[in-house]
């Protein structure tokens, strides 16, 4: 299949906008767990926090290697 | 309740727990941030509960409910390497190639992640003085609701299923003269023995208003 160099840019700036909303809802994620952790601990809020922010950091390495390599 | 179940979990009064090792050894007490089924929990900490309130079991859905969304993970997650091999993919340049799989794994992430913290945090909680249950209904929205043990009508256990026969857990539903009439623990272990220590609980908080020990 070939693709044409409109419809690659239309992709490029499709998923582009579609990553920057990811970042918003992974910015809610984080704040769920901090209301979450805020409203019961039990001893595992640190591991639950780190993977917030690891899968915040991650939907931004994510945009990023899309916006250089696409 | 059945003799093996009376033996698991042994109500004991509130005023009698034990301290230190003792305590440890309690049938139904757990270290595990985990459990699904902890009796007086050791670190618990509740935004909603009084001071002086003591955490007396600390319920989650039984871990084998997990089983569905565990198996629809790894299905997402190998979901890619058969996909790959169809030709609409494999004809996109290798850029959009890599972008799409690291997106897929976002959303696989998210997903784990989320199915996790609903069933973490949704917990139901039996303190000294009151029951609680608390819903995060979706990202950002709580819902906490409770009753007084001595509001406490009636209890009622649902086991069922396959499932719930086998691995022994079941919905708790309470029936209350709070302004929420019922409250409802759902899929918990040990469904009979939360009916058991909720029932010894009125029975003690009769005691205390009897001696007038009420706070």
């Amino acid at each position: 299949m070939n693709w044409g160099e409109p419809i690659l840019l239309g992709a490029k700036v499709f998923g582009l906008l579609g990553l920057a909303v990811y970042i918003v809802f992974a910015g809610v994620v984080l704040v769920q767990v901090a209301r979450m952790t805020d409203t019961l601990e039990v001893g595992f809020e640190t591991a639950i926090k780190l993977m917030a922010w690891l899968h915040f950091a991650m939907a931004i390495g994510t945009f990023v290697v899309a916006f250089v390599i696409l | 309740m059945n003799e093996k179940e009376e033996e698991e979990v042994k109500v004991i009064p509130t005023d009698e727990v034990p301290r230190g090792a003792a305590r440890h050894k309690m049938h139904g007490h757990s270290h595990s941030p985990m459990a699904a089924f902890a009796y007086y929990p050791d670190r618990v900490k509740f935004v909603a509960a009084d001071k002086e309130e003591k955490i007396v079991l600390l319920l989650r859905k039984h871990p084998i409910t997990n089983l569905k969304w565990i198996l629809t993970a790894a299905v997402m997650i190998l979901a890619p390497s058969l996909v790959s091999f169809m030709s609409p993919f494999l004809s996109l340049p290798e850029n959009f190639q890599l972008i799409l799989m690291m997106g897929w794994y976002l959303i696989v992430l998210a997903y784990i992640i989320e199915q996790f913290l609903d069933w973490y945090f949704n917990v139901n909680l039996v303190t000294d003085e009151r029951i609680f249950d608390v819903d995060f209904v979706n990202l950002i929205y709580r819902e906490i609701t409770d009753a007084n043990i001595d509001q406490i009508q009636d209890v009622t256990v649902q086991m069922g299923g396959v499932l719930g026969t086998t691995f022994d857990y079941g919905n708790v539903v309470i029936q209350t003269a709070a302004e929420i009439p019922q409250i409802e623990f759902t899929s918990v272990p040990k469904p009979d023995a939360v009916a058991q220590i909720l029932r010894e609980l009125r029975v003690e908080e009769e005691r205390e208003k009897l001696e007038g020990r009420v706070r």
